[in-house]
């Protein structure tokens, strides 16, 4: 090669400062969203220390007894990880049967015009604001509970695993459908050829092939469970003890979200308290992880077992673990429900035993007497069945808030001060409030999400720091809100000096919403195919241009999507800004960003659990919220339905 | 011929949406004999062949008339049942689909759903399929590895295999051979010449030195027409049709 071909290439890549510009620029949204992400872990941390160092990590992981307040207080989180593994398991044990059901209904048995309805609505419940289905929780669900089954108070394990249920389902319902609908088509065709039922093709070919997503979508529901904060508040009674006996499901408990939420706002900053709180929160946090890091690992599992590799390991074997246990053994169904029952006869259930006896019984009894044809209809009608229960539920929900809310819903409500503490007048400073929260934390994660999504996809390869930045949005995707308010509170509210102020709020929203923003973008940028940017290249654009013209314009429908979900859930929030944005009552809108703020979530909250008889206008909030929230999400889900017509690769 | 006819097809039409897809399609299909349909991209040959094992009523938006008659009986009739009709009638995909089960378990998948649950049964027929698919002496020692594992072309003839185990009377097969090597390929059809003994067997085929290699009788088919039905040999060496003529020669396709 000669020396004038080779100066000819040097000068033409020095020619290109704004290269270099856009690289560093991309960088630096990158970077900083990961300090910001380690800022978190670090202040939870240092706050948490102390109370580990005077405790030990140990005395409070085991501690019994959780009581700050009496004359020697006890920091110990064995009741409060209880009271979260109890309403958690409950949670669980309703949704995850009527979530996978939905599932297999809306993938399989529904009709193309029915399922282009059940999708986009299962996508808006999951959008509905934790604070309404806590609202709705405590007016209602307790109050039937107490009405049915004549106890003293409704409040307890039994109401927050219902109303956690409820809540986790969308979660549960929109990730299995996805697994199952991913399920390639040749497999279910290849089944039916050999002349299978559809029940027998979905019983046996498409869930044991959708398993692991419809895993991931389990854990992922898990974690929306633990994590959630004010509808547990609202519902389980938060008294501080382990049930007795432990299956006690009507007794009260205590999470550790429930904790945080409701000892934060009262404690004196510093004190051994207020480090025993971040301990919580960290107990909380890694809790949390190892669930998120359980999902991720399914999921990749799921990804590696996609993209070839035929897998060895990994996926495939797991599905031959009941081949290989059906070839050694047909009696194993017979030995699970023996196994099963001696457990429950053992901890004192025998009622539950009987049950699970009878029940495999009966099916026994139907597989000898049924042909294949009729039970296939009976599973069908028993999912169908379930799907309607699910409906049911939800749009009952929402006809009891809008049909109470609505009448009250007026130009004067939308556009006065509240008065008489929240019983009389409107809530215009809460819906500004809220306004000013949300705009902001937009502008502040919208940018640095999408930087670094753009860093991520288009400048680098895999190497250590974006799988840093990928773990750590991973990670953060799923911790709790409420953390997110500690650490508003601790870094920005006392540390950066804030105080209780509109800026803080809109950072930790934004921190929050972050995550949200880096993935859905990512997405967007790597549906574009590979293809098009060599084609690009193969024409000497440069890598910046390739982005801006190439990349950018398919995937702006994606990225918007993602913007429009983060809008909608800092919106509905109300855990982060409880500590750092707003105070209850503040009857002037804000003159500058270091202003306190009211918000819609929170004057539903308190309005709901601290003012009595304001019922007219806790429903009517509850409306305005709900439809804010909807028309967001709304938009977000047409808009990308809009483009999944248009465009296919 | 009239005889032994087990597939008769009579003024099918058949439409997606509104699309025109197949039109008043005549056509017999001998037993144990190989019959292949040819055609350019789009002539509607996959459409036909997925009418005979009903797979057409999982598309949206498909709708069929006319009749197609296996021993006599309309598959499309009041009382027919598609489930019951493809254990009859089975089906060879485009792309090798193995369920990703064990070997053992995607040959024992057709027989377990259909009630047989005896271990030494299985085993049976397992290995009898997998002898009659050409299959056994290569994997008879991984019956329990994944069937993932497998080649393509040894994922084609698992296929096979696992058709035979429901024990079918026709084996429809879509395009087998188009996602696999000249090698695998050859071993495939070498399969067919000796499954045309039990079996009756369809072939849907790009490649019309295939369809002159293994087949008894030829349909070529045309935008959604069957333009010429007869001997493989007739149509290849004397077609009636001009159309037939100008594919066989090449001179469009």
């Amino acid at each position: 090669m000669t020396s004038g071909k080779e100066s000819i290439l040097r000068q033409n890549w020095r020619q290109r400062p704004f290269e270099h510009v856009m690289h560093m620029f991309w960088f630096i949204c990158a970077i900083s969203s990961i300090i910001g992400i380690f800022f978190i872990l670090f202040f939870l941390l240092c706050d948490a220390f102390p109370a580990f160092l005077d405790i030990g990590f140990i005395p409070i992981l085991t501690g019994e007894r959780w009581d700050p307040a009496s004359a020697i207080p006890k920091y110990g989180l064995v009741p409060l990880i209880a009271g979260t593994l109890m309403v958690t398991i409950g949670a669980m044990v309703l949704a995850v049967p009527f979530g996978i059901a939905c599932a297999i209904y809306i993938a399989e048995l529904a009709s193309p015009r029915m399922r282009n309805v059940l999708k986009p609505a299962v996508e808006l419940l999951a959008g509905i604001p934790s604070v309404v289905y806590g609202f709705f929780g405590l007016i209602i669900l307790v109050k039937t509970l107490q009405d049915l089954l004549q106890i003293p108070t409704g409040e307890s394990v039994l109401a927050g695993s219902i109303l956690l249920g409820i809540m986790s389902l969308p979660t549960i319902i929109s990730v299995s459908e996805d697994a199952i609908s991913s399920v390639p088509r040749y497999l279910k065709e290849g089944s039916l050829a050999l002349g299978a039922t559809h029940w027998q093709t979905i019983s046996r070919i498409i869930i044991p092939a959708a398993l692991s997503g419809i895993t991931a979508a389990v854990i992922l529901g898990i974690g929306r469970a633990v994590g959630e904060t004010m509808a547990v508040i609202m519902v389980t009674g938060n008294a501080a003890i382990v049930p007795e006996p432990l299956w006690n499901i009507l007794s009260p408990v205590r999470t550790l979200t429930g904790t945080l939420g409701i000892e934060m706002g009262e404690v004196a900053v510093g004190s051994l308290h207020y480090h025993a709180l971040f301990g919580v929160a960290v107990v909380l946090l890694l809790i949390t992880l190892l669930i998120n890091l359980a999902a991720l690992t399914v999921m990749k599992r799921i990804k590696n077992s996609q993209t070839g590799g035929e897998g060895k390991k990994g996926l495939i074997p797991a599905f031959m673990m009941p081949d290989i246990l059906s070839g050694t053994s047909r009696y194993l169904p017979y030995i699970i429900v023996v196994i099963l029952c001696i457990c429950l006869i053992c901890i004192g259930i025998w009622q539950g035993a009987l049950i699970v006896a009878i029940i495999f019984a009966i099916s026994q009894i139907i597989d000898i007497l049924m042909v294949r044809q009729q039970i296939q209809r009976l599973w069908f009608s028993i999912i169908t069945g379930m799907m309607g229960i699910v409906t049911i539920i939800l749009c009952l929900i929402l006809y009891d808030i809008f049909s109470h809310g609505v009448p009250y819903v007026t130009l004067d409500f939308l556009t006065q001060s509240p008065k008489n503490l929240g019983r009389g007048g409107g809530i215009f400073p809460a819906i500004v409030g809220t306004f000013l929260l949300v705009t902001g934390s937009i502008l502040i994660a919208l940018p640095l999400g999408i930087g670094a999504a753009i860093y991520l996809v288009e400048y680098t390869r895999e190497n250590f720091l974006t799988r840093i930045i990928r773990t750590a949005t991973d990670l953060l995707n799923g911790t709790p809100s409420i953390v997110f308010g500690l650490f508003g509170f601790t870094f920005l509210v006392l540390y950066m000096g804030f105080g209780i102020s509109l800026l803080a709020g809109m950072i930790t929203l934004g921190l929050m919403v972050l995550p949200t923003v880096i993935r859905t973008t990512e997405e967007a940028l790597r549906s574009v195919p590979d293809g098009l940017r060599e084609g690009s290249y193969a024409l000497g654009a440069t890598r910046w241009q390739t982005v801006r013209r190439v990349v950018i314009p398919p995937s702006i429908p994606g990225i918007i999507t993602g913007t429009i979900l983060s809008i909608g859930r800092a919106a509905g929030e109300t855990a982060p800004i409880m500590f750092t944005a707003v105070v209850f009552m503040q009857r002037r809108l804000p003159d500058s960003v270091l202003d306190p703020v009211m918000a819609l979530p929170y004057h539903l909250f308190i309005l709901a659990t601290n003012v009595p008889g304001a019922r007219n206008n806790q429903y009517a909030t509850a409306v305005v919220l709900l439809i804010l929230v909807i028309l967001i999400y709304g938009v977000a889900i047409m808009i990308r339905y809009h483009y999944d017509k248009d465009t296919r690769w | 011929m009239d005889k032994d006819i087990i597939l008769k097809v009579s003024e099918l039409d058949l439409w997606y949406g509104e699309v025109h897809a197949l039109h008043q399609v005549n056509l017999p299909i001998a037993n144990r004999k190989v019959t292949s349909l040819i055609g350019p991209s789009g002539c509607g040959k996959s459409t036909l062949i997925r009418c005979f094992n009903r797979m057409n009523d999982l598309v949206n938006g498909c709708r069929i008339s006319g009749c197609v008659e296996f021993h006599g009986e309309n598959i499309y009739g009041t009382f027919a049942d598609p489930v019951d009709l493809r254990k009859k009638i089975g089906m060879v995909f485009q792309k090798p689909n193995p369920f990703p089960k064990t070997i053992y378990e995607n040959i024992a998948y057709g027989p377990r759903i259909h009630g047989l649950k005896d271990r030494k049964e299985l085993d049976r027929i397992v290995e009898g399929c997998l002898r009659k698919a050409a299959l056994w002496n290569e994997v008879k020692d991984r019956l329990y590895e994944s069937a993932m594992g497998l080649s393509g072309g040894q994922q084609q003839r698992l296929c096979i295999a696992r058709t035979l185990a429901v024990n079918p009377e026709i084996i429809l097969m879509d395009e087998p051979c188009s996602a696999l090597d000249p090698i695998a390929t050859s071993k495939i059809e070498d399969l067919i010449d000796e499954l045309k003994k039990e079996y009756c067997v369809i072939i849907v085929t790009h490649s019309m030195s295939q369809a002159a290699r293994v087949s008894d009788y030829t349909a070529f088919m045309y935008l959604g027409d069957l333009i010429e039905f007869g001997e493989t040999r007739q149509i290849f060496e004397n077609p009636r049709k001009e159309l037939t003529e100008n594919y066989i020669t090449g001179r469009f396709g």
